[in-house]
């Protein structure tokens, strides 16, 4: 039934690890283990809100590849798309400073969403209409979005206010985990919704199933009547959108205002944390709070004035464990078969 | 065929990308009209002051970056105004690539300026080059340390290890936890260490056994003072262990933490936030919510003074130190007692009359 027999055992492996770290982590904050500096650094509740904080851009990112490559279009551009999105948004809430601040927000986010869906549309027919290099297409969404966006952006702009923490009522209230996940503002939740959404749409509906089928082997799809690149124009349309999506996080819930090339890496990271997790929605949720940890880490050490490791080199951790981490164990995922593939029907044109 | 379009589409596409990548923000050549006409020129002086010509060169970025470039335009406008200086007489080009400082500079020394004003550390080289090529004018270099003492140029610095000092005191008064946070740029640029190390002993001196939980941002200089997400990240981390007076110094960056108090703020917490360099009162309005005070280096009139000095030929050269201190409450003003505020006086004093030491000694 569920595809890749041999990623169980990680799952599983994964799972249990998290919840151990949880329960360690309740401990921690709630006993007279928290006097423990080093403990504290590690599992600390502002610890556990930095990993979260950093890495919620990293799973919308990751989404939105995972929509687009297992419906086989690689998308590189994911960067791109963010910062076109938090572009998008930027603009859109210093134009509505005047606006209620919930409807200025909700609307600024709506823009974001809309144009990261236009860099999709736009890389989905450079991919699928005129057959060009995924890779290159990718590319020239990231190169053309940097440029409008450094081009455009004015500097005088000013936006007012961004997405303020929703307690969720008893929730809340539970030790450690009350505030880390349920005092959050509205596109955290939004972003960990979408993770779960996406497995089950994945892997339990008629749409996961052609979508995967697709991008698995698009003529055996063809063959019995699935419209593969109609299925292509849609999935990476979609993934734009949380792409544009992950960018307004960072202009109206992360910062509250845009800067030139803000995005970072992020697109990439992302990226990485899909191919991490195995294009499954999860997995790649998981690599994202893995990379966002190990920030986290940097930053409580730095906090904490740990001065017997040199700062430099605390700094050098968050790209440490991506490189051990991708190194480690990347050999043992797998791609969507037909993924970067031009898919034409027989005779076609 | 659509192949051939494709081609052309891209093609054109990516030209455009490109075009747009490179261009850079459009510079605004004209000066901004000045509402305030040059006050009725004193009539003793009329033949030089006709000629007496300031011009400013930018950092890159624009004059009105709610920052340096602005504070030192606003004191070269103050200086003319007090010299009763035609309009024409003050000009400023904007450095849109740091390639061009030289030249930026050159440009005003060929148009026969008297004094040029060049805003920021990174001009430093280009404008001492320029000052031992050209004795005859007088040059004003913000936040330029100037290592040997060269007649014509004043680099005006700051004290900034005072300004933080004092942010320490409110800090300190203001923390009912008594752990007080400093998310800051990067150590590699000496007067952010300066406010920090003011800021930690300025809180001290209040209350010795503060906790300072104070950090500089890890990455290098091309990103240290740009990077608001880190800076609004570390600032919550910061308020989750239990700070509630966070400092931020560090550009775009400290800009971050304090968006990030100011919405914890919003939210009914009990927090405040210090600005820095300007009052961020006006440059930040987002950060009203709690922004108590900012740490300022007065640097508008600094610059007034030493055109008005350049002018009547007392310029004093080497190290020029301008005035530092907090910049008004604003809607906290009720939040902080008189007497706290009456002893920052004090100790504002005790630091210029050298009897209060800040600690930091580089």
């Amino acid at each position: 039934m569920r595809p890749h027999r041999v990623w169980k055992a990680t799952a599983i492996v994964g799972w249990v690890l998290a919840l151990a770290l949880v329960a360690l982590a309740i401990l921690v904050n709630t006993t007279a283990l928290g006097e423990r500096t080093w403990l504290r650094v590690l599992f600390g509740v502002s610890a556990l809100n930095f990993t979260l904080r950093a890495a919620i851009p990293l799973i919308l990112g990751a989404m939105s590849g995972i929509l687009c490559e297992r419906s086989g279009i690689i998308n590189i551009g994911i960067e791109g798309m963010m910062l076109a999105g938090a572009f998008a948004a930027f603009v859109a809430k210093t134009n509505t400073n005047d606006w209620p601040l919930t409807t200025s927000l909700l609307f600024s986010t709506l823009v974001a969403v809309g144009i990261g869906g236009i860099m999709g549309l736009l890389h989905a027919t450079f991919s699928i209409r005129f057959r060009m290099d995924q890779i290159i297409s990718g590319t020239v969404i990231i190169i053309l979005a940097a440029g409008i966006s450094a081009y455009l952006f004015d500097r005088d702009a000013v936006a007012e206010g961004k997405f303020a923490p929703i307690a969720i009522p008893l929730l809340s209230q539970i030790p450690v985990i009350g505030p880390v996940l349920f005092a959050k503002p509205l596109l955290t939740y939004l972003a960990l919704i979408l993770v779960a959404l996406l497995h089950v749409g994945l892997f339990y509906t008629r749409w996961g199933l052609r979508t995967r089928a697709v991008g698995e082997h698009p003529r055996a799809a063809d063959t019995v009547g699935i419209p593969v690149n109609r299925y292509r124009y849609m999935n990476t349309t979609l993934g734009g959108m949380v792409a544009g999506l992950a960018g307004g996080y960072l202009v109206l819930e992360a910062v509250g205002q845009f800067q030139e090339g803000m995005t970072a890496g992020r697109g990439f990271i992302s990226l990485a944390a899909m191919i991490f997790g195995n294009w499954n929605p999860f997995g790649a949720m998981g690599a994202s709070v893995l990379f966002g940890y190990t920030q986290a880490l940097q930053n409580e050490l730095l906090l904490a004035g740990v001065k017997t490791v040199p700062r430099h080199f605390i700094s050098m951790l968050p790209y440490l464990v991506t490189i051990v981490v991708v190194s480690g164990f990347v050999g043992r995922v797998r791609p969507p078969a037909a993924e970067g593939k031009v898919y034409e029907t027989e005779g076609g044109e | 065929m659509s192949r051939k379009r494709l081609f052309f589409l891209m093609a054109l596409l990516t030209l455009l990308a490109l075009v747009l990548a490179a261009c850079p923000a459009p510079a605004a050549p004209t000066a901004p009209a000045q509402e305030q006409e040059a006050a009725a020129p004193a009539e003793e002086a009329a033949e030089p002051l006709a000629e007496f010509k300031v011009g400013l060169v930018t950092d890159v970025g624009r004059i009105n970056d709610r920052s340096f470039n602005q504070s030192a335009w606003e004191g070269v406008l103050l200086g003319a105004e007090q010299l009763g200086l035609p309009e024409d007489n003050v000009k400023y080009i904007e450095t849109v690539d740091s390639k061009d400082y030289a030249d930026n500079i050159q440009q005003f020394i060929d148009a026969g300026y008297d004094v040029i004003v060049t805003v920021g550390f990174a001009l430093g080289d280009a404008t001492v080059e320029a000052a031992k090529a050209n004795p005859g004018v007088y040059f004003i270099g913000v936040d330029q340390f100037q290592a040997e003492a060269l007649p014509n140029v004043a680099g005006l610095i700051f004290h900034e290890d005072q300004a933080g000092f004092l942010a320490g005191v409110l800090a300190a008064h203001l923390s009912e936890t008594d752990i007080i946070a400093a998310v800051l740029g990067t150590d590699l640029v000496p007067p952010v260490v300066a406010f920090k190390e003011g800021y930690e002993n300025g809180a001290r001196y209040i209350k010795p056994d503060i906790t300072t939980i104070s950090t500089y941002h890890p990455g290098g200089l091309d990103v240290a003072f740009t990077d608001p997400e880190w800076g609004a990240a570390t600032a919550r981390q910061a308020l989750d262990q239990g700070a509630d007076v966070i400092f931020g110094a560090g550009g775009i960056t400290g800009n971050g933490a304090l968006q990030e108090v100011a919405a914890a703020a919003q939210a009914g917490q009990r927090v405040y936030c210090i600005g820095v360099d300007t009052d961020q009162w006006y440059t930040l309005p987002a950060a009203q919510p709690c922004l108590v005070s900012s740490a300022m280096k007065l640097i508008t009139p600094a610059v007034a003074d030493l055109i008005g000095m350049a002018f009547q030929g007392e310029f004093p050269g080497g190290n020029y130190y301008g005035e530092v201190g907090l910049a008004p409450f604003h809607d906290f003003e009720d939040d902080v007692p008189q007497e706290v505020k009456d002893q920052l006086q004090e100790i504002k004093q005790g630091l210029l009359e050298g009897t209060i030491d800040t600690g930091y000694n580089p």
